[in-house]
């Protein structure tokens, strides 16, 4: 199959009509949900309700219901932190750089990534909070005038994460609504129910679709969207920082950056995958979200899997180069000791699958993208455990090493904050427009001038 | 009064027109008298001035502000967390003594085990809180062991019985004290010719043994008996049979330049380790340059193993074999023995056992070139032929000169021997016994099992037991009667010559408990109304004053005396011992030699944490890792690692392992360094009826012990052990990996954590450590510590792992008790820990011990993660901890490269034993100085800063600077061989400069660049060179 190059392959698949999108984007809130949606609500609220028990337990009796300890500070909680961070990156990159890189393809995924990356970040705001010992004093983190005269320790990469990790949430937020607006305004006058009317209404602020509206809603949208790239980079910057910072051999490394930041990237993409394979399957959205953007999310997802991939080599090239006997010997003991299983995993889901989207057929196999997508979830998820769990379980001192074996009560809040997720998931695809119907207008056929009009290679 | 001068509530008596003139109505002008009348009637009809509250509701207004302000108060206190902290209750009137926030220190001598050391007693507010050593004491001279640290717990054991009890259709009954002192005189006096017995420990006490002989003589058929289960009485009889007196003198080690142990462990167990390791550790000076060589023959490694220079690994049954092997050895070399015990000779048993040529022939010459300056020790466990033929040796080798015979161990009461206790269970038996008094023993659980001391008790008509906390004997007693703890309680010891040390209450009892003398002085009387609470005080005061007092000679009148001996704990006496006679050859020649076993050997030793099982209720001891092993919360049977491979046992594995007819599963622990096919279990665990902490933990390995062993009780040759199905976990605080192979081989010496050298090495070049100088740059500026900076320095070469310092640390820091499963977790909370690191193959490991502490870094990587500045930096170069900041994010914990933070994962007061911790009790234990932590705060070592903090204001009260000196941390104080060190760094003139700056010292991971303040001077083993030092 020959492919010009030269011509922009449609965004918007099947010769929808702009109406035809509308109705299509609109429908899941048009009409009352169905079994499936409760019944998909209820596994994802049971795993919700079961994380809720055990961090009750855990707020209760306190950490130690967890398998935290001595040497291994750190476990679950901050892993399910990193992992859940990595996962709200794929949102904000695909509505921000690629809105700023002008890729027309990115309108039939961005609002689904962006909110996904708003849950995302909500799950992972969690875990900071509830993985100290006294959670009720999280308060102290930020920096409020007080007559104590106490001030946060602007040195200490935990209040720059408070700092990253609720600034991209706001702006993600922002952003996120901003691009809704105009949607919203389409709901309004789509619905006749009183309720939805004034509650659109409200959301819409006064939205009238006007060239005016368009005009101040593209400037704001392309400022929020500069302002929001540079925090993909900076956010997982500075939760890298957290592990950089220290001075823990397997921790203590100026890769982790740019390491931390394209594993971000590439489990957020993996995760969107999964996710939109099945909403345009269930909403029947396959035109608008078409095989060729998970293609093109699956040409990402090879190319972060060798960035990290890269890094993973870097890491023990320089282990090996810095002549530091404790760097060496934690590299070894994540590959050779006894959390080798671990670290093959990790290597094995994110840098051995993805080499199978080499492979255009698998790039646009649904069964296929699915398992490997699925993999790189699970290899991104051990990569955050190989690195806080096998840094400290043997550190410097050979006389404090011990081993970190997770409770019930670390998978019950692993479990919960998936569960919380794909609550929030389910809930925003009955609520809110699961596409940009504006943007995606806007992409479609006939949509905008152009000189290759009606000439199509397909 | 004060309302009707203010004037307010005041109407006009009269009308004020025509007075001043002035006027505000025409009314008024005009005197009108309605607008008089109203004038006067302030208020309109029907709210009169006098009205009649009667008649009204009946609550008024004043009534309803009462109630709506009580009831909101309620509310208030009601909804609100508010939990009575109890009745806070000033002084009055200041009690002379105390100052309040200041300490009283109190001189006693703790009665804990018979070997009577003198104490120090901190209290404050009038509650013991710690007990330190006494330092006037000539034999513990300041220091205790870790039992004695750890029995201020018992103290505040909420276990402790707090009434009499007695039993009554095999339920035991609260009671009171008269009903049941009736009943047992009436018991004593009604024994009708039958034997009343009274079985105790150890007597250490003149007075305690006046107030038993009352007894006897008031009861006449009273017989007393006193056994300790480990005591050194093969020692003495071989030491009787060789020289005639009782008892083996006390040894001189600082002054032996050889020493040679059998299965001696003189530092870790011996009843006088106070005392051994303090003059070992004179021997081991790098300050002065004076080092002796220590050679240790042992079955299992013990904590003296860990401190020789030259180890052998010898099953304990060979060890007869192997000293008349020496002797021939010696012999060949024209030394005179006058004994041959043909067919032992040293390359024989060097094959046999593979023991290394060259050390056993380095130990000849040493022994031959160091006469009279050398010590041969053999075990107490060891059968009384090796006792006689290290005795035979000492005295040929002219070692008799390292002997201390002025200050000679002495026995009020000889212990019973084994004979007459065997002899006790059968007339108990046979039902010839008709009340048994046990004085806070425990012989259900200590005797041999096959003497059926439980089943005899069953034949006794009455079963009396004086404890403080129930044990399996008082669970078959028909009284069990409180006593009080060591604390509440008078008494005086005798121990060694030259010296009596006294015993004073610190605290009243707590409960309803009497001192086990003043029970038995009202049992005396024959009648329970003459008790008093100072009937014992008196009669100790009577007693010294008649027969003490007078044999002393001093200047001063008794109650001066008396008063001063108090003070000070101590008082100087001038008897000598027992005269010694000459070697008796005879006994020599009686030797005969041991039958070699192919079987297993079995050596049951003392544990090192609980003792013999009477500090099983102490979570503290519980908790203190084993000193060689690390294992916490358990016996287990030590095995060597190539016996385990020729059996196919992994640690955890249960083994049954059988002496005679005496059998008993236990899980198996491969340790580094044991012999083959022997076998070391510990007792002092596996209680039945041992309080809320004890009962349950470990296994009973007394039901191994034969009343009729061949070779002592404490060991055993034809052992058979069988592998049963199932495992054990047991737990330690270390985590155990491969030291000797792979990834993980030498780590320690290849990271720079263990440096060490030889004694040769470093009398050639005393800076032989540092011949690669590196200078460690920082961007950061360095601050600029002026004044006192605090340090520690830990001489390795005196360190010997005992754990003295890590119970001291627990008391003085209250440190909770976290249990078996959090350690096996890895959440133990001590601040101080010993770090054991092997080298070297499993079979033949080298050890090394490293006390393990906050390092106080000056760039500590723990503070700049911390994101709410909860660890700071002082100006004294202190890294503290500010738990009401702290949040825990346990950031510092994971940046610190010597894992020595300790966070709190649940509240472990409340976690361990259903909040067993919590006890209100338990309150009154705790150092006031020193907070007690919440759940979800971090901690670690302060340097104990609650010290610093006392002797700044010292300082500052008597106008001068705060000196280096002034400051001792508890784990400092704690230590018998001082190899902890602490002061001033900057301060050139004292003492722990030189530490700070000895040659061998160095900084655990320095090259972090994070600037510990802790030096550790590296250890010399005294081993390349020819002569010793």
């Amino acid at each position: 199959m020959s492919t010009d190059y030269s011509v922009e392959a449609p965004v918007v698949a099947g010769r929808l009509t702009i109406a035809q999108i509308e109705e299509l984007v609109a429908k899941p809130m048009d009409t009352k949900p169905d079994k499936k949606f409760f019944l998909a609500l209820t596994v994802s609220g049971s795993a919700l309700l079961i994380g809720a028990v055990c961090l009750l337990y855990t707020l209760y009796y306190g950490i130690g219901m967890w398998g935290n300890n001595q040497p291994v500070g750190w476990g679950f909680g901050i892993v399910n932190f990193v992992f859940w961070v990595g996962i709200g990156h794929a949102g904000t990159l695909i509505s921000a750089i690629l809105f700023l890189l002008r890729q027309r393809w990115r309108t039939g995924i961005a609002r689904f990534a962006e909110a996904m990356t708003i849950f995302a970040v909500m799950c992972a705001g969690i875990f900071p909070i509830i993985h100290t010992g006294r959670p009720w004093l999280a308060g102290y983190l930020t920096p409020y005038p007080n007559q104590h005269g106490l001030w946060v320790n602007f040195t200490s990469p935990l209040v720059w994460d408070v700092f990253a990790v609720s600034v991209y949430f706001t702006v993600s937020l922002v952003f996120w609504y901003t691009g809704l607006i105009p949607d919203f305004a389409t709901l309004r006058d789509r619905t006749s129910s009183k309720i939805k009317k004034t509650f659109y209404s409200i959301f819409s602020l006064g939205w009238r679709h006007s060239s005016r509206h368009w005009l101040h809603y593209e400037k704001a949208y392309v400022i929020l969207a500069g302002f929001a790239t540079p925090l993909v980079l900076s956010v997982h910057t500075i939760v890298s920082f957290d592990f950089a910072v220290s001075i823990m051999p397997g921790w203590h490394t100026t890769i982790f950056p740019p390491y931390f930041v394209a594993g971000a990237i590439f489990s957020g993409f993996a995760m969107v995958v999964t996710v939109l394979v099945f909403v345009r399957k269930i909403f029947d959205l396959q035109n608008i979200i078409t095989i060729d953007h998970l293609e093109k999310m699956n040409k990402v997802i090879l190319a972060t899997g060798m960035m990290v991939g890269y890094a993973y080599g870097m890491e023990f090239f320089i282990a090996w180069y810095s002549g530091v006997q404790f760097e060496q010997f934690v590299f070894i003991n994540r590959a050779f000791g006894p959390y080798a299983w671990a670290y093959w995993i990790m290597v094995s889901c994110n840098v051995f699958f993805p080499q199978f989207f080499w492979f255009k057929k698998i790039r646009r196999s649904i069964p296929a993208m699915m398992i490997i997508v699925l993999f790189v979830n699970v290899g991104m998820w051990f990569e955050r455990f190989v690195i806080v769990v096998t840094s400290l379980h043997r550190d410097f001192l050979p006389s404090s090493w011990g081993m970190f074996t997770p409770t019930l009560y670390d998978a019950g809040i692993l479990l919960g904050s998936f569960g919380l997720f794909f609550t929030l998931v389910i809930l925003f695809t009955k609520a809110l427009p699961v596409v940009s119907i504006a943007e995606v207008k806007a992409v479609a056929d006939g949509a905008q001038p152009t000189h290759h009009r009606g000439e199509h290679h397909d | 009064m004060a309302e009707d001068l203010n004037g307010l509530n005041n109407t006009y008596p009269n009308p004020p027109a025509g007075e001043a003139g002035y006027w505000q109505s025409f009314e008024e002008l005009y005197n009108d008298p309605q607008f008089l009348q109203s004038h006067q009637d302030e208020f309109k009809e029907g709210v009169s001035e006098n009205f009649d509250s009667s008649g009204m509701s009946s609550i008024s207004r004043r009534k309803f502000l009462a109630l709506l302000g009580a009831s909101a108060a309620l509310a208030g206190t009601a909804c609100s967390d508010y939990r009575d902290k109890g009745e806070i209750i000033p002084y009055n009137k200041k009690p002379e003594e105390i100052t309040l926030g200041k300490a009283n220190y109190y001189a006693s001598t703790c009665t804990a085990c018979p070997n009577a050391c003198g104490i120090l007693i901190k209290t404050r507010e009038g509650r013991p809180i710690k007990i330190d050593g006494n330092p006037d004491h000539p034999v513990s001279k300041g220091k205790i062991c870790a039992q004695g640290q750890a029995s201020i717990m018992s103290l505040y054991d909420p276990d402790r019985l707090k009434n009499p009890k007695k039993k009554l259709d095999r339920r035991f009954v609260d009671y009171n004290w008269k009903s049941a002192n009736d009943e047992i005189v009436f018991d004593l006096m009604n024994s009708g010719g039958k034997e009343i017995a009274i079985i105790a420990h150890k007597i250490v006490s003149p007075t305690a043994k006046k107030v038993l002989d009352d007894f006897a003589s008031k009861y006449p058929s009273t017989k007393i008996y006193s056994y300790e289960q480990f005591d050194n009485p093969i020692r003495n009889s071989a030491w009787k049979k060789c020289y005639g007196s009782e008892e083996f003198p006390a040894i001189k080690w600082n002054e032996a330049e050889i020493i040679l142990s059998l299965d001696g462990d003189f530092l870790g167990e011996s009843n006088n380790k106070i005392e051994n390791a303090r003059l070992f550790s004179e021997g081991r000076d790098v300050m002065n340059k004076k080092f002796n060589r220590l050679y240790v023959v042992e079955g299992n490694l013990t904590i003296t193993g860990m401190a020789a220079d030259y180890r052998m690994r010898l099953r304990p049954d060979e060890h007869l074999n192997f000293i008349l092997s020496l002797i021939n050895e010696l012999n060949k070399k024209g030394s005179g023995i006058p004994i041959n015990m043909g067919g032992y000779t040293l390359e024989n048993i060097s094959k046999q056992f593979s023991l290394n040529i060259e050390t056993l022939n380095a130990l000849v010459s040493d022994l031959l070139k160091n006469k009279g300056k050398s010590i041969v020790y053999a075990g107490d466990h060891l059968p009384e032929d090796v006792h006689i033929a290290v005795n035979l040796l000492n005295d040929i080798l002219g070692n008799k000169a390292l002997y201390n015979f002025e200050s000679a161990p002495v026995s009020v009461l000889p212990l019973s021997a084994s004979t007459e206790l065997n002899n006790l269970v059968s007339r108990m038996h046979a039902g010839e016994v008709a009340v048994a008094i046990h004085l806070n023993s425990n012989p259900v659980y200590h005797l041999p099992i096959d003497l059926a001391y439980e089943k005899a008790l069953s034949k006794v008509d009455t079963v009396i037991s004086l404890v403080e906390v129930e044990n399996e004997t008082s669970d078959l007693s028909n009284f069990v009667l409180p006593i009080n703890n060591q604390l509440e309680s008078w008494g005086d010891a005798k121990t060694r010559t030259g010296f009596y040390s006294l015993q004073q209450p610190v605290i009243a009892p707590l409960y309803d408990t009497r001192q086990t003398e003043a029970i038995l002085l009202s049992w005396i009387s024959g009648d329970s109304s003459t008790y008093d609470e100072s009937i014992y005080h008196k009669y100790l005061m009577s007693n010294w004053e008649q027969n003490i007092y007078p044999v002393l000679i001093s200047k001063l009148n008794f109650k001066q005396f008396w008063f001063n001996s108090l003070h000070d704990g101590i008082v100087y006496s001038q008897d000598k011992s027992e005269s010694v006679s000459p070697f008796n050859l005879a006994s020599a020649s009686a030797i005969k030699p041991a039958e070699v076993s192919n079987n297993f050997s079995l050596h049951i030793k003392e544990s090192y944490a609980v003792r013999d099982g009477r500090f099983a209720n102490n979570g503290w001891l519980q908790e203190l890792p084993h000193p060689v092993s690390k294992v916490v919360w358990d016996n287990y049977a030590a095995i060597s690692p190539k016996t385990a491979n020729d059996f196919g046992l992994r640690s955890n594995d249960l083994v049954e392992i059988s002496t005679g007819n005496n059998s008993l599963q236990i899980p198996v622990f491969i340790q580094p360094g044991a012999s083959d096919n022997s076998i070391t279990i510990e007792t002092g665990y596996g209680r039945k009826n041992g309080g809320t902490v004890g009962t349950g933990v470990g296994f009973n390995a007394n039901t191994l012990i034969n009343s009729a062993a061949i070779l002592s009780p404490w060991l055993y040759s034809d052992v058979k052990v069988k592998k049963v199905a199932g495992q054990y976990k047991i737990v330690t605080a270390q985590t155990v990996y491969a030291f000797n192979e792979g990834l993980t081989k030498d780590l320690p010496a290849k990271r720079g954590i263990i440096k060490e050298g030889t004694v040769n090495e470093y009398l050639k070049n005393a800076d032989f450590l540092h011949n690669e100088k590196h200078e460690l740059k920082s961007v950061n500026p360095f601050y600029d510590y002026k004044g006192v900076k605090w340090g520690m320095s830990v001489d390795m070469n005196r360190c010997l792992g005992c754990g003295e310092c890590v119970v001291a640390c627990n008391v003085e820091n209250n440190i909770p008790v976290v249990g078996k499963d959090q350690v096996d977790n890895g959440r133990e909370m001590h601040w101080i820990r010993i770090d054991r690191y092997y080298s070297g193959t499993p079979e033949e490991p080298n050890v090394n011990n490293q006390v393990m502490v906050c390092q106080h870094c000056d760039h500590a990587p723990c503070e700049n993660v911390c994101p709410v500045v909860a660890t700071t930096h002082s100006p004294d170069g202190l890294n503290q901890m500010v738990y009401n900041r702290c949040v825990g994010t346990r950031y510092c914990s994971n940046n610190c490269p010597y894992k020595v933070r300790r966070f709190n994962y649940f509240n472990f007061r409340d976690h361990f034993k259903n909040g067993f911790q919590e006890s209100p009790v338990f309150a009154l234990l705790m150092n006031p100085e020193v907070t007690v932590r919440s759940r979800g705060v971090m901690e670690k070592c302060t340097f104990c800063i609650q010290r610093i903090s006392d002797a700044r204001a010292e300082a500052t009260k008597d106008k001068r600077d705060l000196k280096g000196s002034d400051v001792r941390t508890a784990c400092q104080d704690a230590c018998t061989t001082n190899a902890i060190q602490f002061g001033d760094i900057n301060n050139e003139e004292e003492e722990f400069h030189t530490y700070r700056n000895h040659e061998l010292g160095y900084f655990l991971l320095e090259e972090l660049n994070i600037r510990p303040n802790v030096t550790y001077i590296a250890k010399l083993k005294n081993t390349d060179s020819e002569t010793a030092c």
